[in-house]
């Protein structure tokens, strides 16, 4: 019952819109990635998306990240005004989903590249990062090279620098998705709180239906390609949020409609590769 | 995970390294020196090196000045080779059109023999150690500009798009990721131009000068000067060898990181 409201979406927005997409289309050569995509996210929500593989949602990203522009005709507003993508670079808080750390940096130089890019000066910037390292679970590993950090902890110094660019929305391409199940557990805790604690908005994509549920205000479940909207799914659970919520009645009725929804999707992709796969 | 002490690891090496040398070189010198010995090797084919060596040490002020004015000529060539070749592969890679119109041509005329350059070179610089200079600038530029551009084309598509959405400007994205994540290609190229700016150089003293390691060498040619021509060559190995070290440090310096791969 609950949920049925949740998806006629009239009580969704109280507060103004940050990002809205509408009729955004995107097609490379032949292959459609977006097909009429809409969605909208409030002020301070945090909404995940997720969907089968290949379904358009890194599109999304980089289009919302300002590096790709859609088709003709598509409306992107930010901040209630009507923006080409490249706008909005520089002012979109971007994670891609490899760590992309430069090499000849330290962790605390990678983290405040994007500071410095903005003209800051490396000491200010570098005070800035120092004071934030325990949070990241980095305490003691600011003048290591990447090279010498585990896959955890290079994704942190990722989340770090992306959350040093502070920008109103944050982009977050499955950021957790090279980590293991404990160490992932542990950062969608930690994130949600560093989230309470500065009501950013964030788009947050992921493969984990769990993962989206325990986090999200709202999830997006995109059908395959080309990519749309298939179900928007409000999830009011209570926040704080404790890890055993996700054994709670409300948690599972709210899994279950995902996961039918993104089965279908998920078949339908499968036999498209597959058919594609015999006519070749 | 060892790179936890990575600077003392690295003194570690190079120390390790300048020993392995030593050793190297005193095994080559024993064995230069018993096997003309043992196996009576004429002096016209190799002379003994203890030979070579006292031929050094009589007239060491000759030697000494030729390696200093190679050695200035070879250092000159190079630097501005090696600032030219960046700046021109770095405008390669900024101007696809420049790229197109101008490389062929370089290429071209990097295949014409330097030898066959000499004479245009000392007819139009005369006899001046920047004439020299020329002869290794132009052996030390092209691979450095190839190796650039190469450099400066392998970096990571979602590394430029990261910065971007930073808001980063060209200048930035090219200073802060394309030309370091260049740099331990550019360094391949600075290696290699080492021995060959000192070829360069040398070969430049043959159309006529009358200091330099070049000139030693020709000179005891002529004269079929066996000894002095391996005291010479004594020489030319020593400053190559030291070039190519001092450079090979200076990358291990810079490049640190390289590690990774």
């Amino acid at each position: 019952m609950l949920q049925r409201e949740g998806l006629s979406g009239t009580d969704s927005n109280p507060t103004t819109p940050i990002l809205e997409l509408r009729n955004v289309n995107k097609t490379f050569g032949s292959v459609t990635a977006l097909r009429d995509f809409h969605a909208s996210v409030a002020l301070g929500e945090f909404v995940t998306v997720v969907g089968p593989s290949g379904c358009g949602k890194s599109t999304l990203f980089n289009m919302v990240a300002g590096l790709e522009e859609p088709d003709v005709g598509g409306i992107l507003r930010f901040e209630q005004r009507s923006v080409h993508a490249s706008d909005l670079l520089g002012r979109v808080s971007f994670m891609p989903q490899r760590d992309l750390l430069f090499s000849w940096r330290t962790v605390i130089d990678n983290a405040i590249l994007a500071l410095e890019v903005e003209g800051v000066p490396r000491k200010a910037a570098r005070a800035e990062a120092l004071r934030l390292l325990p949070e990241f679970g980095l305490a003691g590993f600011a003048d290591h090279y990447p090279h010498q950090l585990s896959g955890g902890m290079r994704q942190r110094v990722a989340l770090m620098r992306t959350f040093l660019f502070k920008r109103e929305l944050m982009l977050l391409d499955e950021p957790f998705g090279a980590l293991d199940a404990l160490t992932r557990a542990m950062m969608q805790r930690w994130l949600l709180d560093v989230w309470q604690k500065n009501r950013r908005t964030i788009l947050f994509i992921t493969h984990d239906v769990d993962e989206a549920i325990f986090l999200g205000d709202r999830v997006v479940v995109m059908t395959a390609r080309p990519g749309a909207v298939k179900l928007e799914q409000r999830v009011d659970l209570p926040r704080p949020r404790s890890p055993d919520i996700v054994t709670s009645p409300a948690f599972i009725e709210i899994k279950r409609t995902l996961l039918a929804a993104i089965e279908e999707e998920s078949m339908k992709s499968f036999t498209a590769a597959t058919s594609t796969e015999y006519a070749q | 995970m060892a790179a936890a002490s990575k600077t003392s690891d690295g003194l570690l090496l190079s120390g390790r390294a300048i020993l392995r040398l030593v050793v190297g070189v005193a095994a080559i010198a024993v064995v230069w020196q018993a096997s003309v010995l043992l196996f009576g090797i004429r002096p016209y084919y190799l002379p003994r090196l203890s030979v070579v060596l006292e031929a050094l040490a009589a007239t060491p002020d000759a030697y000494i000045a030729s390696l200093l004015r190679t050695a200035s000529e070879t250092l000159l060539g190079y630097a501005a080779g090696a600032l030219f070749g960046i700046a021109l592969g770095s405008m390669f890679f900024h101007r696809k059109v420049l790229k197109d119109t101008l490389f062929p041509m370089f290429v071209v005329s990097q295949t014409i023999p330097v030898i066959a350059f000499g004479a245009v070179i000392v007819l139009w610089f005369g006899n001046t150690l920047f004439a020299k200079a020329v002869m290794a600038f132009y052996l030390t530029f092209f691979p450095v500009t190839v190796n650039t551009l190469l450099g400066l084309q392998s970096v990571d598509p979602a590394q430029v798009s990261l910065m971007k959405s930073f808001g980063a400007p060209r200048r930035q994205v090219f200073w802060k990721l394309q030309f370091p994540n260049a740099l331990p290609q550019i360094f391949v190229a600075l290696r290699l131009a080492t021995s060959l700016s000192l070829v360069g150089a040398m070969v430049g003293e043959w159309f006529g000068d009358t200091v330099g390691l070049g000139v030693l060498l020709l000179q005891a040619t002529y004269n079929e000067n066996v000894v002095g021509i391996w005291a010479a060559l004594l020489v030319a190995a020593a400053l190559g060898t030291l070039f190519y070290a001092a450079v090979a440090g200076l990358e291990r310096k810079l490049v640190f990181w390289r590690v990774e791969r």
